[in-house]
């Protein structure tokens, strides 16, 4: 966990030094879904903290995982005392790379497709992802979406036998991140 | 003897039917916590809870997260994203802009927390979901005074 901290911190330090045009929120979006026969299964995260470096490509985001409402209590219990152990592992990571950065026009209005690549920590488990989102540019601001799947076994979320028939062992992903220029 | 052996089994039917709606009504669709009714685990300054996150998250997180903090401080702000009401007190200008304490406020106390000018001294109460290298997030958070 601390060296995931240390590498986001200097991914984010990364961010903000090298660069001159810098777009960020505190106030980011992640939703995760599982979907099996017996339930569905949905969690809310508004407070996420994101940041992209238009010079750069530089995109990070962070999330406690405390913040995920869920719509029954004892599913968000679970959730953080026995699947994702929030007490010792209370953030997840992104920090990685827009790969097609130069086909954002940052000046023009438009839904630009991107490939974002980097490294995403759940449960202090570090995997290379690379998925595909979009960049919408519109009126200065920068709205980042992307909807992808991880396997909870790759990073180490096991799922007891008595509900294995109601968690799905492949949850989806869907972050939207609304970033405005950092003002300086 | 077979009726006495009915009324057992329908007895304990009864009692395994009454079991399940409890189980189900108590344990499975239990409602979640209202902290704007919950007693406070620790009544500070904010300033203290964001210097102790800053210094050593780790320490500090195992100390607040998951509790109930009723945090003293000065609004700085109140901003409106999407549906949120948040509450902001700032300590520092860092990477992110300001930092501070950021507080979600449940919507039934939304308004309430709008009303009070910023730079005025509030008492605010909520659940301490963590320190983001940043800020420390406070959520179904409400105006104590």
């Amino acid at each position: 966990m601390k060296k995931a901290t240390i590498f986001f911190m200097l991914a984010l330090l990364a961010t903000v030094s090298v660069s001159a045009q810098k777009y960020i929120t505190k106030n980011g979006y992640i939703r995760f879904f599982s979907s099996t026969p017996v339930e569905d299964i949905e969690a809310h995260n508004r407070q996420v903290n994101s940041a992209l470096d238009q010079k750069t490509g530089d995109f990070v985001f962070k999330v406690l995982m405390k913040s995920f409402q869920f719509e029954k209590a004892l599913m968000q219990e679970h959730f953080n005392e026995n699947y994702v152990e929030s007490d010792k592992f209370p953030n997840a990571t992104f920090s990685g790379k827009v790969k097609n950065l130069g086909d954002i026009d940052f000046t023009k209005n438009g839904v630009y497709q991107t490939t974002v690549e980097g490294d995403l920590t759940i449960k202090g488990v570090t995997k290379k992802v690379s998925e595909k989102g979009s960049f919408e540019v519109k009126d200065g601001k920068v709205i980042g979406k992307s909807t992808f799947n991880i396997l909870l076994a790759d990073y180490g979320i096991k799922i007891p036998n008595t509900v294995a028939n109601n968690i799905s062992k492949t949850i989806q992903i869907d972050v939207e991140v609304n970033l405005e220029k950092l003002a300086k | 003897m077979k009726r006495k052996i009915l009324t057992a089994g329908a007895a304990l039917a009864g009692l395994g039917l009454i079991t399940g709606i409890l189980v189900y009504f108590f344990l499975f669709n239990k409602p979640h916590t209202d902290y704007s009714k919950a007693e406070a685990d620790f009544e500070m300054k904010a300033i203290a809870v964001f210097e102790e996150f800053r210094t050593n998250p780790e320490l500090a997180s195992g100390k607040y997260n998951g509790k109930v903090l009723s945090l003293t401080g000065e609004l700085t702000a109140v901003e409106q994203p999407d549906s949120l009401t948040i509450a902001v007190f700032s300590y520092e200008e860092g990477m992110f802009g300001s930092e501070g304490v950021r507080f979600t406020i449940l919507t039934e106390h939304a308004g309430s927390v709008i009303a009070v000018a910023p730079g005025s001294t509030v008492t605010l109460k909520g659940l301490c979901t963590g320190y983001n290298e940043t800020d420390v997030i406070m959520e179904h958070c409400s105006l104590v005074k």
